[in-house]
């Protein structure tokens, strides 16, 4: 594994995070007062601030930082999530995500906005209300989380005896430096406490790396050593006189007391004359320490160890019991730092064998793996490919076994089930919640609720109702724009609301359910319904419809879905408002979808949308048109008819009708409008497949004959021919023909076309 | 130096002197106490600071009851802690370990 | 003998940065996802060193810490804790709970080794 595959997952878990810190958030905006709440969403972002600065993202780390101070003081109860608050933090969570994508995709953000919620964060840190609340003012004691600096660590070093620093060691470290000819000497008095020994530090890896930043003369003071019996065998007694010949400086030998400061009295300074005359002051001359790497490191090898040790014979033989000049440390110290490469180089060629360690790991922590989509897919194209070879075995078997009871037969009805399982098991492997694509559209309706000043809920039903990933992916767009239609044209405003004697906060609900082995989601408002009158005299203006036309309600309210309903000036791309949800319509139609409305004025909108669980399977009615084989998607077929000469009925030039138990239904040649004839059929000599669409109410599509029912492979026309209008895709059937799978509502779209506007037939285009 | 009568004692070190061991060691010494005591410290791969005071405790305490106390065998790892932290245990070593 | 290492992290992203860093300096690495888990894999893994996160869920570093401390058998393994520079209330925190030393965050590989090679034989 490379940083760029680290850097895979850490924006993978980006995502779960931003999901984890939005539920929390609307949980805690829903009254949830759960401390844990609190917990995840903090480290939600702290996650993100982590991982982000491992891989320098400092945009995303320095807003990481600020939302989690804010977050803290909540955490701490200094501050109140209050709605206010949690206003700010959604938005705040949004920006968090916005960053991220930049970061992965390069691409920019809102810096205003986000410079405007760094300051609103701030404020709330530090105790101030937002502008718009009417909440009571929260306590004011919070200046010091944000505002002011992490106090620097204090040396705990006793002033008494600190000699000023004769030399500058800005420096230091600098290897270009000329060596200086006499090296400073550092005196250190180093007294462990008890704790320095029960948190797990050791005097004694002190005094080594101590060591190795310089010569090293010591005495240890045991003076305070009781007997045997008296002894707290814990207890720390030792303390130690050091003088350290070093060019490094008191920072290098602090910073090796760096974890033990806290506890042990520290004294360190530095002496310009000779250590000798202070040291001959002492009772107990000090003990010369040999410039030793390897002293504690026996039996303990590790592959740092191993490229040590060429560097470290040489002062070990040179000293025996005597001093290490500092050039010969100098020298033992770098091939020290290269010590890092060096096994990493190693490990390269042991790699399989630590790839096979990690990999047990990684099954072991997580019950679940992360597989490539193509792998996924490569399986789910070989089972369909499987599923054709079986049918095709099965056909061929059938044609050449006349009774049908054979051994050989009955095989093939397991072979048939299991090839069906397999199928189902695979497909499931892609199927996933529909729940990261619902929780973005909350931030959506917070976007919304904003631009245009209404007060909105969401509330989302059936959050791990599962559906292939490619659905999903593509529900986003779809539904990003239904819900901005939703709060933009749907809801009223919170005083026409109140005037309406409704509440105030308008609510969208969306909701997903399995239905009849679809996916159906359910997008509903509580606003005005739709404006039948308005609709309609657009519909005129824009040359939809006659002036006189006489439309249901129904129909009317499916016009918003015409692709001519929307007026130029508000076509844009389809993430901006108010654009036509002819192209939602589209959207959802590519997938195998239906999408259908029902509006009551006054009480809201409700569109449905059904669709299929997958995309790479469909049962379908095999039919004949005109002497070519179709595939009609049975999820479209409410029932199919033999249609008698009395119950048709014909109207204008090209129009029939067909009469189904007292309602008039049109009917639809599909060879025609597929142009595989000229003229049309006579009903009479064919059968009618009555389907819904989305909208139109019921349409009788007429076939010549139906061959039966099975289930086919899809494969994308678009992939590897080109788009064919009226047809979904293609299939490969059992005796190896291809068949074309029928877009049922871009046919019934057409004819509905036709008695619309005439003008408008696909038969024009096929 | 020892007493001829006494039998001499022997205690072999374990291999990591750390925190958890430092107690274990101070009992072992303790049941010891009274003898002459020859050390084997052969074994040690780790000392650290709080078991070199249990040791350096203990050679107080035999001085005291003026019975022998020394290291009769110790590992490199040993002596070199023992030197690096400032140690003196050269009077304590066995005539044929002795540098 | 290689060193082994006990990581404790809820971030998958800093655990696969400390295996891939753990395993290039030749150490050998277990993980655990939060301190519950870290405990419980205390016997098994018998580590030279801890490497701990604070914020955790189920159980934080301070917890987990304290938890190491109280253990007869462990409370001797020196423990780093994964932390930010201007985080010095948490540092005093984790001292007090028995933290060996601290690793601060962003952490790159040579202060990683360097923390772990301080605190360790």
């Amino acid at each position: 594994m490379d940083m760029n595959e680290i850097k895979e997952i850490f924006f993978q878990e980006c995502e779960e995070q931003l999901a984890e810190l939005e539920s929390g958030l609307l949980k805690l905006n829903d009254g949830d007062r759960d401390p844990e709440t609190v917990n995840a969403v903090f480290r939600a972002v702290h996650s993100i601030k982590g991982g982000a600065g491992a891989f320098g993202l400092d945009d995303l780390v320095s807003f990481a930082h600020v939302f989690e101070t804010t977050l803290d003081c909540v955490r701490s109860n200094k501050l109140e999530p209050n709605q206010d608050v949690l206003k700010v933090m959604l938005k705040s969570a949004d920006v968090l995500a916005d960053l991220t994508n930049a970061a992965r995709d390069g691409g920019s953000v809102d810096e205003a906005r986000s410079k405007q919620l760094i300051r609103e964060l701030e404020a709330l840190a530090n105790g101030e209300v937002p502008a718009a609340s009417e909440a009571p003012a929260s306590k004011p004691a919070l200046a010091s989380q944000a505002a002011a600096p992490a106090p620097a660590a204090a040396p705990a070093v006793n002033d008494e005896g600190f000699q000023p620093i004769p030399f500058s060691f800005d420096d230091f470290g600098d290897e270009e430096k000329p060596v200086a000819p006499f090296a400073p000497t550092c005196e250190i008095l180093f007294h462990p406490k008890r704790e320095l020994y029960s948190k797990g530090n050791e005097a004694a890896l002190l005094l080594r790396d101590l060591s190795r930043i310089g010569e090293m003369s010591i005495r240890c003071d045991m003076d305070s050593l009781p007997l045997l019996e008296d002894m707290n065998p814990e207890e720390a007694y030792f303390s130690w006189k050091i003088s350290l010949v070093t060019e490094k400086g008191e920072d290098a030998v602090r910073s090796v007391f760096e974890f033990a400061e806290w506890d042990c009295d520290l004294e360190v300074r530095t002496v310009e004359e000779d250590v000798e005359a202070d040291a001959g002051d002492d009772e107990l001359p000090m003990q010369p320490v040999p410039f030793d790497l390897s002293i504690l490191d026996d039996g303990d090898a590790g592959a740092t160890a191993e490229a040590d040790e060429p560097a470290e014979k040489e002062p070990v033989a040179a000293t025996e019991n005597n001093v290490v000049p500092m050039a010969a440390a100098a020298r033992a110290e770098a091939p020290k730092t290269e010590t890092r490469s060096a096994p990493a180089a190693q490990q390269a060629a042991a790699a399989p064998a630590a790839a096979a360690a990690s990999a047990a790991q990684a099954a072991a922590a997580a019950p679940t793996i992360r597989v490539d989509l193509d792998r996924v897919d490569r399986l789910i194209n070989l089972v369909g490919e499987l599923v054709i070879n079986q049918a095709m075995l099965s056909q061929s078997v059938i044609e050449n076994d006349n009774n049908g009871v054979s051994s050989i037969n009955m095989g093939l009805e397991e072979l048939q089930q299991l090839t069906r399982e397999i199928q189902d098991s695979v497909m499931a492997i892609r199927a996933q919640p529909v729940k990261p694509v619902f929780q973005r559209m909350s931030r959506i309706v917070r976007e919304i609720a904003d631009v245009t000043g209404k007060s909105v809920r969401l509330v989302t039903e059936g959050e791990n109702t599962e559906v292939d990933k490619t659905v999903i992916d593509k529900l986003a767009e779809p539904l990003t724009h239904m819900i901005r239609n939703a709060v933009d044209h749907g809801l009223e405003s919170p005083e026409k609301r109140e005037a309406a004697g409704k509440n105030p906060e308008g609510t969208v609900r969306l909701t997903a359910k399995h239905r009849s082995g679809r996916i159906v989601i359910e997008l509903a408002d509580d606003g005005g319904g739709i404006n039948r009158e308005k609709v309609r005299q657009k519909a005129i203006d824009n040359d939809l419809i006659a002036a006189d036309a006489n439309l249901s309600d129904e129909e009317i309210d499916n016009l918003i879905f015409h692709a001519g309903f929307s007026t130029a000036d508000k076509i844009s791309d389809i993430s901006g408002r108010g654009v036509g949800m002819d192209v939602v319509k589209r959207s959802i139609q590519a997938l195998g979808g239906r999408i259908t409305i029902s509006s009551k004025p006054g009480q809201g909108s409700v569109f449905t949308m059904s669709l299929p669980l997958t995309l790479a399977v469909l049962d379908g009615m095999v039919v004949t048109v005109a002497g070519q084989t179709l595939v009609v998607p049975l999820t479209a077929i409410v029932e199919t008819l033999q249609p008698e000469a009395s119950a048709i009925h014909s109207f204008g030039a090209s129009q029939r009708l067909i009469s189904i138990r007292n309602s008039f239904c049109p009917l639809v040649d599909v060879g025609r409008i597929l142009n595989f004839r000229s003229t049309q059929a006579n009903p009479v000599d064919g059968v009618a497949l009555l389907v819904e669409s989305e909208g139109g109410g019921q349409r009788a599509l007429m076939v010549d004959a139906i061959q039966g029912q099975r289930q086919v492979v899809i494969k994308s026309l678009e992939a590897n021919y080109t788009h064919v209008p009226g047809i979904a895709a293609a299939t490969i059937l059992g005796d190896g023909r291809v068949a074309l799978i029928l877009d049922v509502d871009a046919v019934v779209a057409a004819s509905r076309g036709q008695s619309l506007k005439q003008e408008i037939s696909l038969a024009a285009t096929g | 130096m020892a007493s001829k009568k006494a039998a001499q004692k022997s205690l072999s070190l374990a291999p990591v002197l750390d925190l958890n061991e430092a107690t274990a060691l101070r009992d072992k010494l303790l049941a010891l106490k009274g003898s002459d005591l020859a050390i084997d410290a052969s074994a040690v791969e780790r000392v650290g600071a709080l078991c070199a005071q249990v040791l350096m405790a203990a050679a107080k305490t035999w001085e005291a009851d003026k019975r022998s106390y020394t290291f009769a065998k110790a590992s490199e790892p040993f002596l070199k802690t023992m030197q690096l932290i400032g140690v003196n245990i050269e009077h304590l070593l066995a005539k044929e370990i002795q540098r | 003998m290689k060193k082994k290492v006990l990581t404790v992290d809820d971030s998958r992203t800093i655990r696969n940065m400390l295996l891939v860093t753990l395993n290039n300096a030749g150490f050998e690495t277990i993980q655990a996802e939060d301190g519950v888990e870290g405990l419980e894999v205390l016997e098994e893994a018998n580590p030279d060193v801890i490497v701990t996160d604070i914020n955790m869920p189920r159980l934080d570093g301070f917890g987990f810490i304290e938890g190491v401390r109280r253990n007869e058998k462990y409370r001797a393994i020196p423990i780093l804790v994964l932390t930010t520079e201007s985080d010095a209330e948490k540092k005093n925190r984790a001292r007090q709970a028995g933290a060996t030393g601290w690793i601060v965050k962003p952490f790159d590989p040579t202060k990683l080794i360097d923390a772990i090679e301080r605190v360790t034989a």
